[in-house]
């Protein structure tokens, strides 16, 4: 089609009325749809199945688990490593995890350990909303759940919903781990991802999601592009029986 | 601004005495007899000998004896003659200051004299003299050795080389070559020495604290109330900070408790409850201050109705206001110099202190002391933060647990991944360890880091997850 080389509106398009008028390339409208930003996860296979190809740098997420510590942190690190690397520094703010964060394994990585926040407390929710709120973090991770009893979730779905807009108001990013019990409970969060530990890697499914893969998929970490190799290495050799 | 009263005219003894219309009131009052026989308007005193740190101290106590204070490099200088009167005289005065420094646990060198460097000079002298004639300050300060003064050693050096060893010496050389070969300012501190050259001194302004109270015309007994009251002082507080453009990071809350009812079975007691606040910045604005005493007092429990509130301040510090920002915090590169401690502030005045940290590497070779919790603090922006992925080290997990814990799997469905590692000793400081460390992958398929005692029982540890 040829183009009037002054203005860049196809020569021929009747300009009549206010959708004509916008469709002139030099209007930019704010609401209209915009691809959501997301953030590279560091595994092609993981990239293509989230919606935006990454983990949202807006909105709630949540992770749900059989039980904290099964790897599931470990779909992070590349990104705790990207924001290591920012200007200006800004915390990652860990509310209530379930182990104490060890610091050598986190500079392994190369994530920077003077840039982790660990807060312990018993409302977590009330922190999380407190550094999303304070605009010093660049990512909170939350264990809203820890020290509930077995089978049942501390957090309320309308807490979830105060969460959810505190971090469309202040374009953060806040990651959930919460227990699998609480996929059959109603949540805010735009992402929702079950994860299942498997030897050599992970079974991982989108519960919940603006676009992106509906069946369950597999991640293997050697996949993974910092930190896989040399755990291939070892699993790839049978093992020695039990130690 | 106060307002220094001058004499406007004087009686021909006063003028005798060194009273000229235009000196201040204070020398110009009807004179004590000791003061008819000397001819100085001031008389300085100079306390010198402590350590540079209790100077401001010193100062402190200086000032309730005379308001004209001055702080030097190495001594407090205080102009006592106006304070004569009301102290019973010079000598009873200087044995109060003295008294008094005894009381703060300093021991100054003192001396008095009638005008400020000679003050000064006697005392670094080490003479505990009291001149209050001028005629007589010649005479004392002669025999004092030249280095006094404090000129530059070159000068010293020539002066001694002409033989000038003594004050008396230097103020007998003539003038006019005295002061092409030294310079003018060597020559006017001479003049300044006995006077004949006046020499104002910078007036030392005592450091400023806030503090009022507030007696609510009802008891308040939730803290909500006690928010409400308090909020009319805080707002005090920031006109007072904003006028002296300080801030603060300390702030006391002192609430006054109704006395308990005697029928209670005890004579009626006062009670308090102090409130610290302290910030990890200094601040000034009230709504700061509100939402962290909000913080304080949702967590405190008020034993009784308040019936007073007394708000203090601890010492000033200058701040430099910052534009308010465009953007939101952290947003397009904004900064963070505020943001991040008031986060930290907020959390710990609702969670407690210890309930916010950072963490920081160790470089021990026993897992657990290879970290520890660390005050949390940004690096600064400027600072290039790039950690290096030490990709050459054996593997760590992610989460440590905080006490290994017995493992909660039967040992035979562990599956062995890597290892053993060995890592031993620690005796120089009680944690002597001696265990093989092994990679394991668990029933579920998780990794789990666990070890072995070398020692008997031989037991196996949980103490990692490869979260």
């Amino acid at each position: 089609m040829r183009t009037d080389s002054a203005d860049g509106i196809p020569r021929g398009t009747p300009i009549t009325g206010l959708d004509g008028l916008l469709m002139h390339p030099a209007i930019w409208r704010g609401r209209s749809l915009a691809p959501i930003d997301t953030h590279a996860t560091g595994c092609a296979r993981l990239d293509e199945a989230l919606p935006g190809r990454g983990w949202p740098a807006t909105g709630l997420t949540e992770i749900l688990t059989r039980r904290p510590g099964l790897g599931e942190l470990r779909l992070l690190v590349p990104w705790l490593v990207a924001l290591g690397r920012t200007q200006p520094p800004r915390w990652v703010s860990w509310i209530s995890p379930p182990f104490e964060p060890y610091a050598p394994a986190l500079v392994a990585e190369g994530v920077p350990a003077e840039r982790q926040l660990v807060i312990r407390t018993d409302r977590p929710l009330w922190a999380l909303e407190q550094t999303l709120d304070s605009g010093a973090c660049c990512l909170a991770l939350a264990w809203p759940d820890a020290g509930a009893p077995r089978g049942r979730s501390r957090v309320r779905p309308r807490d979830l919903r105060r969460l959810q807009l505190i971090t469309q108001r202040h374009r953060a990013p806040a990651f959930l781990f919460r227990p699998l019990e609480a996929a059959c409970e109603a949540s805010p969060a735009e992402l929702r991802i079950s994860f299942e530990p498997q030897p050599a890697g992970a079974r991982l499914q989108l519960l919940k999601s603006r676009g992106g893969r509906r069946e369950p998929f597999e991640l293997r970490w050697d996949e993974w592009h910092r930190g896989g190799s040399r755990g291939a290495d070892v699993r790839q050799e049978p093992s020695h029986g039990a130690p | 601004m106060a307002r220094r009263e001058r004499v406007a005219s004087t009686r021909r003894a006063f003028t005798a005495l060194g009273t000229a219309p235009g000196t201040a009131l204070g020398p110009a009052q009807p004179p004590p007899l000791e003061s008819l026989f000397d001819t100085a308007p001031e008389s300085w005193l100079a306390l010198q000998g402590v350590a540079v740190a209790d100077l401001e101290r010193l100062a402190q106590l200086a000032i309730g004896f005379s308001p004209r204070v001055s702080l030097e490099p190495d001594a407090v200088l205080l102009e006592v003659r106006g304070s004569f009167r009301l102290f019973g005289g010079a000598r009873a005065l200087c044995t109060q200051v003295l008294a008094r420094c005894r009381e703060a646990g300093l021991a100054p060198r003192w001396s008095l004299a009638p005008t400020p460097l000679a003050a000064l000079v006697l005392s670094r002298a080490g003479r505990g003299v009291a001149v209050l004639a001028r005629d007589r300050l010649v005479g004392a300060l002669a025999p004092l050795p030249i280095a006094v003064l404090g000129w530059p050693p070159a000068a010293l050096a020539r002066l001694e080389s002409i033989g000038v060893r003594t004050l008396g010496a230097a103020q007998r050389l003539p003038r006019a070559g005295f002061a092409r070969r030294f310079g003018p300012a060597a020559m006017a501190d001479l003049d300044r020495l006995t006077g004949l050259c006046p020499e104002p001194r910078r007036a030392h302004v005592p450091r400023e604290r806030f503090r009022t109270r507030r007696d609510p015309s009802f008891e308040a007994d939730t803290a909500a109330v006690v928010l409400r009251e308090t909020e009319p002082l805080l707002i005090e507080l920031e006109d007072f900070l904003r006028a002296r453009q300080c801030g603060i990071d300390l702030l006391m809350l002192r609430l006054s408790h109704r006395a308990r009812d005697a029928e209670q079975g005890r004579a009626a007691i006062p009670l308090h409850t102090q409130l610290d606040l302290r910030l990890a910045a200094s601040e000034h604005r009230a709504a700061t201050f509100a939402a962290l005493l909000a913080e304080h007092l949702a967590r405190t429990v008020l034993p009784a109705p308040v019936t007073r509130l007394e708000l203090r301040s601890g010492r000033l510090r200058s701040v430099v206001a910052g534009s308010a920002a465009l953007w939101r915090p952290g947003e397009h590169g904004g900064g963070l110099a505020r943001e991040s401690p008031a986060l930290i502030e907020r959390l710990r005045a609702r969670l407690g202190h210890d309930a916010v940290y950072g963490l920081c590497l160790v470089p021990q070779h026993r897992p657990e002391s290879a970290w520890r919790i660390a005050e949390p603090a940004l690096p600064s922006a400027s600072r290039v933060a790039e950690t290096p992925a030490r990709s050459g080290s054996v593997r760590r997990p992610l989460w440590l647990l905080r006490e290994p814990a017995p493992l909660p799997w039967p040992f035979t469905t562990l599956q062995r991944l890597e290892g053993p590692e060995r890592l031993e000793t620690g005796w120089w400081d009680g944690l002597d360890i001696a265990r093989d460390y092994y990679i394991a992958c668990e029933p579920s398929g998780a990794e789990v880091w666990v070890y072995r005692e070398r020692l008997p029982p031989h037991a196996w540890w949980l103490h990692g997850v490869f979260g």
